[in-house]
């Protein structure tokens, strides 16, 4: 009787790591469009509409607990804003004698195509946060069933927040900005040269801008903005100007200057979201097509290949 | 009752509670930071019902909320099914061994499970490889992720124990401790 427990016991542990590896590595070794991946999707839009009412049932629970943390750090955020108020003030100044020139200069190189007016947003709310340290994901409300599609970009009104990663018909996963899989080109307020930013792993305040030029000049407090360029050929065309964050400090590299990036939107604190989608014809879709279409040999991110090499697709517009 | 001990109703129990957990923990306790990190109620929920209800139905729940935080959060699928597992397992084996009745097993099961969750995760996508830098921040996050999850141990114990109380099988070694100290039969005392 004792063997037989211990027996059964034994098999039921080897039985589920067994599965538990068997579908770690089947995942991991398919495409997106793999049968476990639209298993996922499915139960994804199956647990959307559940999701959708628990948080809305579940809105008043949370907002008392994020009131309370909220509350801490409103002093320090009230007196930090101050600053930059006057800071800004100041710039709004001399970037309206800027805007003018600027659009004299569109009107006559007709660079206006791949502006924000190129998407359609579609307005989302959060139903859902991943705890995780490694995946930091939401799932929205919206899906294919809107005009969502995969690799789309995410927005708020502080600034990017991230990209598609996975839809369903109802519903769809959003990979932040500080998820462990994200690549953004960006470059430092209105500088030429453009890096990647990265999330810091394990640090979800931080964000790294790499692979700028050596001599890329920065300053703490600048802004970092989307360069409206791809990273690789699997990456999103973010719009160009989409505020990312700001630099708070500057890595000295060899080869190459890095930064480190405060982000402007409250990841923590998500309850809307807008996707910008791109209906077909527009702009930002034939160059999101045109940017997927690219060789392999394009991609820089993970190979670190630098800024000079990345698929620019301001030529195209 | 089948023939291993558990009950139908137990078997609702423990499905019904994972399924409100993960919910719960994705809906509302992932949106509400904690020193800068976030409580993590599953691998508590798994350890507890390994805890009070043995190795067998701590490992098959591990893997089931395991599978359930994979599908609904969109990751890689296995990852958190193999490590829940494993962490139901052995505070299942850990009841069965030694049977805890200190105040603060459960702090410290919970502790000793988050830490497992974190650093297994870690250690997993580490070998899947991982392209972003990784900051040594880490190392805090983990730590305070471990701080957040040990305060939250002792009443998740008391819901997760409420939950399941009435359904729990009797345990031959607790019946016979209990009737010991009422009757007598083993206290030093008696024996004096």
């Amino acid at each position: 009787m004792y063997d037989k427990t211990v027996r059964r016991r034994r098999a039921v542990l080897v039985l589920l790591v067994v599965l538990s590896l068997l579908l770690l590595t089947a995942y991991f070794g398919e495409a997106p469009g793999g049968r476990l991946h639209a298993v996922q999707r499915g139960f994804l839009t199956v647990v959307s509409p559940i999701q959708d009412g628990a948080n809305k049932a579940l809105k008043p629970v949370r907002d008392l607990f994020g009131g309370i943390g909220d509350t801490f750090n409103a002093k320090s955020q009230r007196d930090q804003l101050r600053k930059q108020v006057d800071k800004l003030r100041r710039e709004l100044v001399a970037d309206q004698a800027e805007k003018r020139t600027y659009r004299q200069l569109i009107g006559i190189y007709h660079l206006d195509q791949l502006s924000l007016n190129s998407y359609h947003p579609i307005t989302a709310t959060v139903v859902a946060k991943s705890p995780n340290i490694w995946y930091s994901t939401v799932t929205i409300d919206k899906g294919e069933a809107s005009g969502v599609r995969v690799n789309d970009p995410v927005v708020n009104a502080e600034g990017l927040v991230g990209k598609v990663g996975q839809v369903a018909s109802n519903g769809a996963q959003v990979e932040l900005i500080t998820d462990s899989r994200m690549g953004v080109s960006a470059r430092i307020g209105t500088g030429n040269a453009t890096g990647i930013v990265q999330p810091k792993v394990g640090d979800p305040n931080t964000l790294l801008l790499q692979y700028l030029p050596a001599n890329t000049p920065a300053i703490a407090g600048e802004y970092v903005v989307t360069s409206g360029t791809v990273s690789s050929p699997d990456d999103s065309l973010y719009p160009p100007g989409i505020p990312i964050g700001q630099v708070t400090s500057i890595n000295e590299e060899s080869a190459y200057r890095s930064v480190n990036v405060r982000p402007m939107a409250n990841l923590h604190n998500l309850d809307v979201v807008q996707v910008l989608t791109s209906g077909r014809g527009t702009p930002a879709a034939k160059l999101s097509g045109l940017a997927a279409n690219l060789p392999p040999g394009q991609s820089t991110a993970a190979s670190g290949g630098g800024s000079g090499q990345l698929a620019s697709t301001e030529a195209g517009g | 009752m089948t023939g291993s001990g558990l009950s139908a109703s137990l078997l609702g129990r423990v499905a019904a509670l994972a399924v409100v957990i993960v919910f719960l923990q994705i809906g509302v306790v992932s949106e509400v930071p904690v020193f800068g990190v976030n409580a993590d109620l599953s691998p508590l929920a798994v350890a507890f019902v390994g805890l009070l209800c043995g190795s067998t139905l701590g490992a098959a729940t591990g893997f089931a909320v395991g599978l359930l935080v994979d599908l609904a959060l969109v990751q890689t699928l296995g990852v958190t099914s193999l490590i829940f597992t494993l962490i139901g397992f052995w505070s299942g084996r850990l009841r069965e061994l030694r049977d805890p009745q200190a105040a603060l097993t459960p702090l410290l099961v919970g502790a000793i499970a988050s830490a497992a969750s974190l650093v297994g995760y870690s250690l997993i996508e580490f070998m899947l490889g991982v392209d972003a830098p990784v900051s040594l921040e880490l190392l805090r996050q983990i730590v305070l992720g471990i701080v957040v999850n040990a305060i939250v141990a002792l009443p998740m114990w008391a819901i997760v124990r409420r939950v399941l109380e009435g359904a729990l099988p009797e345990d031959p070694r607790r019946r016979r401790r209990r009737r010991a100290y009422t009757t007598g039969g083993l206290s030093p005392l008696s024996r004096a």
